[in-house]
């Protein structure tokens, strides 16, 4: 129900702002102001309260157990929530960070981890995971388990996801998250958060920034 | 109802045109063209993603209705809504408008391909309409990260 409210405000705003657009009339400072606002969009935001790392014990790709706080401590660290029978977000956002990590020196490569949840277990078997973020990136961390686990450990870093749901056609329908969430090598902190618009240009530009712990 | 979950960059570009296309006005039919065709190159031969924006000319609306391709065992239209997506029976293409298929809105989904596509490649697929005759659109693979709006 709320995501249908907030559905319906969001296109009452673009009914709106295309309106004012078109309008014959000649009060036309204000779109533009909205427009430019809008090209000067960030990619990273960084927090000032940094979330947790949440503690989470799931199963890797190899089908072994993988504690993320102690797996990732003292390392740059980016995680997403996303499944792999998701044809357009999920692998964009993995294939950005692919690319931008190659630009980094093979040292800094090591170093970084970057960890794959899935917000779909049930599909998402160690193996399917395995063989799927293998076609974007073979260091990345995938990780599956229990759901309800995934969800409270994407909650604590404010991501929501919802489980995986048959639709009226029965076809299966997958949540993923809508944030990479960066937690810096020297607090272990989540204190960076990049949206699903951000590019490779945009990673490339931060991550030698966010391998050192620094603001981007 | 679906309608009303359109994302609203396509549905504000939607009605932009079709507010600002004042030029022919009348009932003259729907006259369909695709652009902007792409399909980043997917990560396994189990699903791919199709972008494309189909402009129509004419005074008439039209529906999407169904794709079609011989590189995929299915090719199903989708809205994203919120963080998940749905898959839709047809999509409208308005009068002096256009149906928009972009990264995080609509989006084509083609689930078992018969082979492992790469950049470079080009998938064919058909387009059905309700009223118009179908398309057939040469939709190039680009990179896992293209972005249409740098062009790279």
């Amino acid at each position: 129900m709320r995501k249908k409210t907030l559905a319906v405000a969001a296109l009452l705003a673009a009914a709106a702002l295309t309106l004012s657009a078109c309008g014959s009339g000649d009060k036309g400072d204000s779109p533009v102001a909205v427009v430019s606002e809008d090209t000067s969009h960030k990619a990273a935001t960084v927090l000032d309260t940094p979330f947790e790392k949440p503690d989470l014990v799931l199963t890797d790709t190899h089908g072994k157990k993988y504690d993320l706080r102690a797996e990732t401590k003292g390392r740059p660290t980016l995680i997403y929530f996303g499944y792999t029978h998701c044809p357009d977000i999920c692998p964009l956002t993995m294939s950005n960070i692919a690319v931008a990590k190659k630009a980094l020196p093979k040292a800094e490569q090591a170093e970084l981890r970057v960890v794959f949840v899935t917000t779909d277990p049930k599909r998402d078997t160690p193996s399917e995971l395995g063989t799927w973020l293998k076609g974007i990136d073979t260091q990345f961390i995938g990780l599956t388990g229990d759901f309800a686990t995934i969800q409270a450990g994407a909650r604590s870093m404010g991501i929501s996801i919802e489980p995986t749901t048959k639709d009226k056609n029965g076809k299966t329908v997958s949540v993923h998250g809508t944030q990479v969430v960066a937690f810096s090598p020297k607090t272990d902190g989540g204190y960076v958060l990049y949206d699903q618009d951000a590019t490779v240009d945009d990673y490339t530009k931060d991550l030698p920034k966010l391998i050192k712990g620094e603001n981007p | 109802m679906n309608r009303l979950t359109v994302p609203g960059c396509a549905l504000a570009g939607a009605l932009l045109l079709a507010g600002c296309g004042s030029g022919s006005d009348g009932s003259s039919a729907a006259e369909l063209s695709v652009s902007s065709s792409y399909m980043p190159q997917p990560v396994t031969a189990e699903m791919a993603a199709g972008f494309l924006t189909i402009a129509n000319k004419g005074g008439t609306k039209d529906e999407l209705t169904s794709v079609t391709s011989d590189a995929a065992g299915s090719v199903t239209v989708h809205e994203t809504v919120g963080q998940s997506m749905k898959e839709v029976k047809a999509l409208p293409v308005p009068a002096h408008g256009q149906l928009v298929f972009q990264s995080g809105g609509n989006h084509l989904m083609f689930e078992n391909l018969r082979r492992q596509l790469k950049q470079g490649q080009t998938v064919t697929l058909k387009l059905h309409f309700a009223k118009s005759r179908p398309l057939t659109v040469e939709m190039p693979v680009k990179s896992a990260t293209y972005n249409p709006a740098t062009g790279h």
